[in-house]
């Protein structure tokens, strides 16, 4: 019986489903021993009217008041609330009980009856809803999603007041073990690619599934691309946003991001705060972030090439500078840049892991004690540092923090290429970026949208975003049923 | 996918090969900012560089290199010889020829030599200087930051100095390849210790043939489409001078359209404020009566200066405007320079200026 | 080979196709191509579209006739499978070297503008391996790649605004001032930079609106051949008929006028940009080279790219004298002409031969 215990998973659950127990009591040894070793399943016996009944309830999934007010006071005196409210459960489903116990019901047992009943007391503590910190907006509504599911959804539902708003949820894995909430409005969806999502889902069998953003690199179109393809969110009015448009959410318990997809890459520089601001406002942001992409992965590979390549290219004043403050820097360009480049990622990465209150100070030591330091050691030149800061800013404005860090990747593509074969090779890159992005598709879709319009209409919504007014059509990508 | 990953390895596999250590870094090279030419015999000519020096621990701030050679390339490489660094031409700026360089026919050789090198950018400016070119450079400028700069600076495009053609080694090329059009160069001298744009230089298709003063080049520009000609100084008779201020210009040209009968109407308008004048008899323009005298009068002196100055080119066959292009234009068949030098030596020419002045200033 | 294909170009597509792949390296010689006509030569790019519209005409009537196949299946139909793969052959041959001509100028160009003293076998590789995974991506990739090369680039007109600014309008008169011979010639030399749009024979098949394509191919026909009457208007104004006849790369010059206080060289970032244009057309000839292969062998294998990007290669890095390589161009560039009348052949044999295809 103990090897039972201590190997939950596979065949020998299998084995317990298909043994029939051969009566209730049994069951409730069995059980018994399921939760050996597990401190807070609570297996307790009270007298009642219809003589001894045993709950079992997992005690860190159920506050103390849920199980006073749903549990014990009917037990006390009114049995036959408890009788209406109460599921029946068969004795012999031992494996469905369990998992009952563990989703935070209380089995009841009948001593008397040879009943075994469940009432769902789930009350485990959850995070109360609070401002988002990592997708903050200075205008709109400051909701986050929290890790539960419950929660997420009802946050979305508050916002679509539709019962077109469908909410499926389907189990992935090989044991069909994790629970994911696909949202879409049913009369906008596209309905095929509904049906590709699912297929997609049903066809993974992820390794522990602690976040949506596992789940989101195992249904990506090219899981090799640096670039993500999918979009992520936590803020419920983006959410609500994209399900309008016709895109499909994915959910799971106990993550706080929440997956849209298909997405296009233009999307990843847009954030939902553009639709709060005024359409003047909105489009210097969004032109900031889009083309802020590229200069932050032109602008050091730029450094390179014209040092080592083009020195032509730049006023003679300029260059005199350059040559100046070159001449102690004993590395060729391109390595000065990939030292300088590290140092910052070492920087953030440093920045990011430390204690909030340490993390302050990081800041002020990179910033002043290694660049300035560097600079009078002669180990690299002012105007990089210069442009390193520029580009390490720049690389940050995308409001999805996966494509900054994607950014940063791609520029030492493009920083080995400079200093390879100079602005041949920056636009080598380029040409490489470009085709890459036009092979990724995002579920099917073409991710290179509305860059390449699907529809003309997409053209408003792009980086000049017009009026509201002028917003009446969905985007092309979602490919949504005519309403 | 196994190809790709196949492919990235390959490309860093050599990439790791490459002959990377050659290029060379910005701060191992020298840059050549201006090239002085100046003539030796028929085939030899003296190359004089200038390269700026950016170390702060020497005492001055050019190097300048000199040899004599046949080819200009085959100098670079003598002077790379002398020098500690890489000798490159990506930052040309000036050129600068001797006039018996000039006057010899050999500047078109060392531009075209130039403009060929895809690595030299338009922006080097031809300058011919009166006496040895290489005088500019060992010459010292105490009050000036840099020769490369101060040359530089002199013969670009600037407010005050719209007689200056700013020929660059297109437009040299241009010109002397055009058969309509004749290349004017700036023409500067070296003063003690500084250096004076002191005439224009005219050339004959290779040959420079003549020097033109300021105020007649002032005349070239605002022919060939320069709208700002600002400050024009106008000598009349009798002692009087006039210097006009922000003097915009218009022009037309007319032609009647028959090579072997050329004439040309020449129309031009310019607006201008008047900002000194020395007039005798006359302290003040006090009237739009006066004012308007005196537009007449300087619509007449200009009229006769231009006619002059064009008719006197005329005689040798020059076309720095390019007046035969305006018969070229109307002509089919192959057009040649000797019939050029027939339409400027029978061209007759009708000039009418027009002057309008806005404003005299706030003084009353 | 699939009857089925997956028709996966909209009329934009087809309209970029056309477009981008008129305009590669070609136009970045063609003032010096058309010298022989001097000055006059600034309206030849609208003649070569008219020619180039009335050209595509009995290629797309061809086409309709075999809405699911492309050329190469088409000649397999219509003349017979020895002849018709022989031909077929010619063609990959003919396409091939298209491409090298074309890497190869670039290349040139790059070397003596952008990486001046370094060898460029290395560069070539670069940008062979990405040309492969541009030509896997199929024709829907290119497609989309031609449209983005189209908007990248386009701001480079804006460059030319100084040249113009400098460049003297009275060089456009006398209109018409060429013998007939100097047009000949000058059509000769100058017309292989205006092809391209011949692809469509081959990207037919995939293109889902058939009956518009005409219309499509044609704008794209005109955009290009507005685009060439900028380069050559712009370079008549420019530069005297010395240089027209002199200088090799019009527009590398012509880029050169220009300057920003804080970038003096715009040429440099204008020919590494131009990669762009390079692209787009060498990949469609590529890919149609591709297609053809498969037609011969293999149908199913993937080999055929690389070892056509193989053979690229070695051409390229062969120490063959420029003369040479010249010469095979030339004869490789009149052999291009057939081409473009090969359609009207066909289309003989096909009124011919109507009942017997039919079954």
């Amino acid at each position: 019986m103990k090897i039972i215990i201590r190997t939950l998973s596979g065949k020998w659950r299998k084995k317990i489903n298909t043994d029939k127990s051969p009566n209730p009591e049994y069951t409730l040894q069995l059980l018994q021993l399921l939760s050996d070793n597990s401190y807070d399943i609570v297996f307790q016996k009270k007298l009642t009217s219809e003589g001894i009944v045993t709950i079992i309830f997992s005690s860190s999934l159920i506050e103390k008041m849920t199980l006073q007010a749903v549990v014990l006071a009917p037990l006390s005196h009114s049995l036959h609330q408890i009788h209406q409210i109460a599921e029946r459960m068969q004795y012999n489903q031992i494996s469905e009980i369990e998992n009952k116990i563990n989703a935070g019901y209380t089995i009841l047992y009948f001593h008397e009856t040879k009943q075994y009943l469940a009432l769902d007391t789930y009350s485990a503590p959850i995070r109360a809803i609070t401002n988002t910190e990592i997708e903050s907006t200075v205008i709109g509504p400051q909701d986050a999603f929290t890790e539960s599911l419950e929660t997420n959804i009802s946050l979305i539902r508050r916002r679509i007041h539709n019962h077109y708003l469908k909410n499926e949820s389907i189990y992935i894995g090989n044991n069909k073990q994790y629970q994911v909430s696909i949202m879409y409005v049913d009369n906008i969806v596209n309905k095929k690619l509904l049906k590709k999502l699912k297929k997609r889902l049903q066809h993974i069998n992820p390794p522990p599934l602690l976040d949506t953003a596992v789940l989101k690199q195992l249904i990506e179109d090219n899981p090799f691309s640096p670039f993500p393809q999918y979009y992520m969110s936590v803020r419920p009015d983006t959410i609500a946003h994209y399900l309008l448009d016709g895109r499909m959410a994915l959910l799971i318990n106990n993550s706080q991001t929440v997956i849209i997809c298909p997405t296009s890459f233009f999307e990843m520089f847009t954030s939902i705060e553009d639709y709060y601001n005024r359409w003047t406002t909105a489009t210097l942001l969004r032109s900031l972030r889009f083309f802020g992409f590229f200069i932050t992965i032109m602008i050091t590979p730029m450094y390179i090439s014209t040092l080592t390549f083009h020195p032509e290219i730049l006023p003679y004043e300029l260059l005199l500078n350059l040559q100046e403050s070159r001449s102690k820097v004993p590395f060729p360009p391109l390595i000065e840049v990939l030292f300088i480049e590290l140092i910052i990622e070492v920087l953030r990465e440093a920045g990011s892991r430390m204690p909030a209150k340490v993390g302050q100070t990081i800041g002020i030591v990179g910033g002043i004690v290694i660049g300035t330091a560097a600079v009078e050691a002669g180990l690299i030149s002012n105007i990089l540092i210069v442009l390193v800061a520029t580009s390490a800013l720049l690389s940050f404005l995308p409001p999805i923090f996966l494509m900054s860090n994607t950014s940063r990747l791609v520029r030492y593509f493009f920083i080995i290429a400079a200093g390879l074969f100079g602005l041949f090779g920056q636009m080598l890159a380029f040409a490489w970026l470009i085709t890459h992005l036009l092979r990724i598709r995002s579920l099917g879709e073409p991710y290179m949208v509305p860059l390449i319009p699907r529809k003309w209409t997409d053209l408003l919504n792009s980086v000049v975003r017009f009026p509201m007014a002028y917003l009446k059509n969905r985007m092309g990508i979602s490919k949504s049923q005519k309403s | 996918m196994n190809i790709r990953l196949l492919l990235i390895f390959l490309l860093l596999f050599v990439a790791g090969c490459s002959e990377q250590g050659k290029k060379i870094p910005i701060e191992e090279i020298d840059m050549i900012g201006i090239m002085a030419f100046d003539y030796v015999d028929e085939k030899i000519k003296k190359l004089t560089v200038a390269i700026p020096q950016y170390s702060k621990e020497a005492e001055k701030d050019t190097m300048v290199y000199s040899v004599e050679t046949d080819l200009v390339s085959q100098g670079i490489v003598k002077i790379e010889a002398q020098s500690d660094r890489k000798v490159v031409l990506n930052q040309l700026r000036v050129i600068l020829v001797s006039e018996e360089f000039a006057r010899k026919g050999h500047v078109r050789s060392i531009v075209e030599h130039i403009y060929r090198n895809a690595e030299v950018g338009n922006k080097a400016l031809i300058a011919v200087v009166k006496g040895r070119a290489d005088s500019i450079l060992y010459a010292e400028y105490p009050d000036k930051p840099n020769i490369n700069f101060y040359l530089n600076d002199l013969l670009r495009p600037s407010f005050n100095t719209a007689f200056n053609p700013n020929t660059n080694v297109h437009d040299f090329i241009y010109a002397t390849t055009n058969l309509t059009k004749d290349a004017s160069v700036p023409y500067l001298e070296l003063l003690d210790d500084k250096v004076e744009i002191t005439n224009i230089a005219l050339f004959k298709e290779d040959v420079m043939v003549e020097t033109i003063s300021p105020n007649e080049s002032v005349y070239i520009q605002a022919l060939l489409g320069k709208k700002s000609i600002a400050p024009l100084v106008i000598e009349m008779p009798k002692d009087t001078k006039i210097s006009l201020n922000l003097v915009k210009s218009k022009f037309k040209i007319e032609s009647n359209k028959d090579k072997h009968q050329p004439k040309l109407t020449i129309h031009i308008q310019m607006k201008a404020t008047l900002s000194e004048y020395n007039i005798e008899h006359l302290d003040k323009l006090n009237t739009w009566k006066e004012i308007s005298h005196l537009e007449k009068s300087i619509n007449r002196q200009v009229e006769k200066d231009i006619k002059a100055f064009i008719e006197r080119l005329n005689k040798q066959q020059i076309d720095p405007i390019g007046l035969s292009e305006y018969f070229r234009k109307y002509t089919y068949g192959k057009w040649t320079r000797a019939m050029t030098d027939k339409v400027l030596s029978k061209l007759e020419l009708d000039v009418n200026v027009k002057t309008i002045i806005v404003n005299v200033g706030t003084l009353k | 080979m699939r009857l089925t294909q997956k028709k996966v170009l909209t009329k934009v597509h087809v309209l970029f196709l056309v477009q981008s792949c008129l305009i590669g390296t070609g136009i970045l010689q063609i003032p010096q191509k058309l010298s022989a006509m001097g000055y006059s030569q600034a309206f030849m790019p609208l003649f070569f579209a008219l020619i180039a519209t009335i050209n595509l005409w009995p290629m797309l009537w061809l086409n309709s006739k075999f809405p699911n196949n492309n050329l190469f299946q088409i000649n397999e139909i219509l003349l017979g499978k020895t002849i018709g793969k022989f031909i077929n052959f010619l063609l990959i041959i003919l396409f091939t070297i298209v491409c090298i001509d074309a890497i190869s100028s670039y290349m040139l160009l790059i070397q003596s503008t952008a990486l001046p003293e370094q060898t460029i076998t290395f560069p070539i590789i670069c940008f062979l391996a990405l040309l492969i995974y541009l030509v896997r991506g199929g024709i829907f990739t290119i497609a989309r790649f031609s449209i983005m090369a189209f908007f990248i680039t386009l701001p480079m007109v804006l460059l030319t605004k100084w040249a113009i600014q400098k460049g003297e309008f009275s060089h456009f008169f006398p209109l018409f001032n060429f013998t007939l011979q100097e047009f000949y010639e000058a059509s000769k030399n100058g017309y292989l930079s205006f092809l391209g749009y011949e692809l469509i024979l081959f990207y037919y098949p995939y293109i889902i609106q058939q009956k518009s394509a005409f219309k499509y191919a044609t704008i794209g026909i005109w955009i290009s051949g507005v685009l060439m009457l900028i380069t050559t208007g712009v370079s008549v104004m420019y530069f005297s008929e010395w240089q027209l006849s002199n200088i090799e790369y019009a527009v590398l010059n012509i880029f050169k006028a220009g300057e920003y206080s804080f970038i003096e060289r715009i040429d440099i970032i204008g020919m590494t940009l131009w990669i762009f244009l390079v692209y787009s057309t060498v990949a469609l000839y590529l890919w149609a080279a591709n297609e053809g292969f498969k037609t011969l062998i293999l149908p199913k294998s993937q080999i055929h790219l690389y070892i056509l990007v193989i053979s690229i290669f070695i051409m390229l890095i062969l120490p063959i004298s420029k003369y040479l390589k010249m010469k095979i161009f030339t004869i490789n560039n009149y052999i291009f002409y057939l081409l473009l009348l090969w359609p009207i052949f066909l289309i003989l044999i096909y009124l011919f031969r109507k009942k017997q295809v039919h079954q």
